[in-house]
């Protein structure tokens, strides 16, 4: 009952911020509602005995998306008047959830499938996990460590100005 | 779930939340005491309550009065995010006081064929907890400079926050380094680690295991934590009071008890990792418990001298010029003092004496070297705090491009290389 009621209150925190995030007009009060959504998550996962999922979470997530998010949008630091108008939001809304509810459903209908799994769930421990990550999942590891390398390479080229690439290669 | 266990779980929370709050009147009061010694004066030694001064802590709980009772200012021209304005410290100071919970204050209590942690919250990845924790705080600190409407405010946030991201990154690594030495993320197997000699004759503790590694997560902690010599978020000359110049009486005063919550937690993570913890040097916890009979020798040896140093420095230093006619009781907070020193340690002494010599019962000999290490981390504690507060006062603050000059070119590139030379040189070893 106790888990029941916990997870009814975590399950209305993400619902309720992630309707804050696409409703607000701030973006900032929007990077808060996806703060809310992200620690409600990390708090169902600890639900599930799942620690180092929810550690991860929080440290993913907040620590590094979410304060990446606002940096940026103090950087830009758009004046109230110059955000966009957002003419019929909530109908734009209700359009978009209606053209993904298609997806909406299958996730639904893979995850109450996937319940049975779930519950039988042992916790695993950080040890276990560090050891299946170096030697069963090496692969895919190195694969998204090139990914986020060759992410990281582009970002800086892109953010570099234009004049001092021309110096470099002349 | 024995009544062992959850005596022990209870007293482990109430610690956790004495060590974390309780330290706070009595930072604030170093703070002002050593600020004042290295400036050649007193500082505050004068409130009391009935002639108890106790050297001027009685000042801090009359400054949370003040605090208290201050009208709770909002600026007029906050107009939406009220709620958010007012959260913000709190998010802020709940942050600090939740990554101070996982810290081991002794060694894992060893009752029937249970073993209970003292810890506040016993899990078992202590580290990841206190980063993730930790990354948490800022939030509270960009939105409460952001939601101020106000230029200094936002300036002292944006500073703030890209603080976080550039010391993140070294933190992290030199963590992940003496994570690669310790082979595990829980502060205990940590300590116990620690509890080794290194090179035959040295405590193998962090800072002499992983020197560099050591210093660089000092700096990124003092980073942190906000500390001088890194005090960007905020700065009289240049920004004002930086993200909390909106915020008034007891929003204000949450953020500043965070900042010393935060500064607490920080050395209590100092010396878990690299300072042997609740450990004495080259003494570790079974050590204690196979020579018990030596071990309650020493303390009744030490304790006395100890007590004696006490109450001969507090009869010369708690009195006053001759030439004033009253001295305010202190003459009597000096005789009641000495006196409960007295009983206390003719109390211990006694239970001491009863427990080496008379008896052979093993659970209160782990009891009371479970006390013995909780006073030793307390100590060593104190002594990282006082070292914080000397850093602050004696280090003239950086410029902003220095900090994040350091954060990026000096820290982060050594930070990285001493990642590599450790884990080579733990593959060699354990190859």
């Amino acid at each position: 009952m106790l888990e029941l009621s916990l997870f009814v209150i975590l399950a209305l925190f993400i619902v309720g911020g992630a309707v804050a995030t696409i409703t607000n007009r701030q973006p900032l009060f929007s990077a808060f509602g996806f703060l809310v959504s992200m620690l409600a998550m990390a708090g169902v996962f600890g639900l599930l005995e799942n620690q180092f999922l929810a550690l991860a979470q929080i440290m993913v997530s907040v620590g590094a998306v979410v304060v990446l998010n606002i940096l940026s949008i103090m950087t830009v630091n758009a004046k109230e008047e110059n955000l966009p108008k957002e003419l019929h939001k909530y109908r734009w809304i209700l359009l978009s959830a209606v053209l993904v509810s298609p997806v909406t459903f299958l996730i639904y209908k893979s995850m109450s499938m996937a319940y049975q799994h779930f519950s039988r769930l042992e916790t695993v421990s950080t040890k276990v996990m560090g050891e299946r990550l170096f030697s069963a999942w090496v692969l895919p590891f190195e694969i998204v460590s090139i990914l986020l390398l060759t992410a990281m390479v582009g970002a800086i080229v892109i953010a570099r100005k234009k004049d001092v690439i021309a110096k470099e290669t002349r | 779930m024995s009544t062992a266990s959850v005596l022990v779980a209870v007293f482990s929370l109430i610690l956790g939340a004495l060590l974390a709050l309780l330290t706070i009147p009595v930072l604030v009061w170093l703070e002002r005491r050593i600020a004042s010694l290295i400036q050649d004066r007193l500082g505050p030694n004068r409130t009391n309550i009935f002639g108890f001064r106790l050297g001027g802590v009685v000042q801090s709980f009359a400054d949370v009065v003040k605090l208290l009772l201050k009208e709770e200012y909002y600026p007029s021209h906050i107009k939406m995010g009220r709620w958010l304005f007012m959260l913000a410290p709190v998010i802020t100071f709940s942050a600090a006081l939740l990554a101070f919970m996982v810290i081991p204050f002794a060694d894992t209590l060893n009752i029937g064929d249970e073993a209970l942690r003292i810890q506040a919250l016993p899990v078992d990845f202590g580290v990841l907890w206190y980063l993730a924790i930790g990354a948490v705080g800022v939030l509270g600190v960009v939105y409460g400079g952001w939601l101020s409407h106000n230029k200094y405010a936002l300036l002292g946030a944006a500073r703030a926050g890209s603080m976080v991201v550039s010391y993140e990154l070294p933190l992290g690594l030199s963590v992940l380094a003496l994570v690669v030495t310790y082979n595990t993320v829980d502060f205990n197997a940590m300590v116990q680690w620690q509890s080794g000699t290194f090179f035959g004759f040295l405590p193998a503790w962090g800072i002499l295991v992983q020197p560099l590694g050591g210093i660089i997560l000092i700096i990124a902690l003092f980073a942190e934590t906000n500390r001088n010599p890194f005090t960007v978020a905020e700065g009289e000359s240049e920004i004002v009071a930086g993200y909390m110049t909106e915020h008034t009486a007891m929003k204000f005063a949450m953020y500043f008890m965070g900042e010393y919550v935060a500064m607490n937690s920080a050395s209590a993570v100092i010396i878990t990792m690299l300072f042997g913890g609740y450990q004495l040097p080259w003494v570790s916890t079974e050590m204690l418990l196979t020579h018990f009979s030596s071990f309650a020798l020493a303390v009744m040896v030490v304790l006395p001298v100890l007590v004696g140093i006490i109450i001969k420095w507090m009869r010369k230093n708690n009195t006053v010029r001759g030439s004033v006619s009253t001295d305010g009781g202190r003459g009597f907070e000096t005789k009641v003092l000495s006196s409960a020193l007295i009983i206390m340690t003719l109390f211990i002494e006694g239970v001491f004496i009863y427990l080496g010599f008379f008896t052979e019962n093993i659970l209160a000999n782990t009891l009371a070297v479970a006390l013995f290490q909780i006073m030793v981390f307390v100590v060593k504690l104190m002594l990282f705090n006082i070292f914080f507060i000397i850093i602050r006062w004696t280090v003239p603050r950086f410029r902003y491009d220095q900090v994040q000059r350091l954060g990026w070119y000096y820290l982060l590139p050594l930070a990285l290389l001493n990642l590599l030379v450790t884990a080579i040189i733990v593959v060699g070893v354990s190859s």
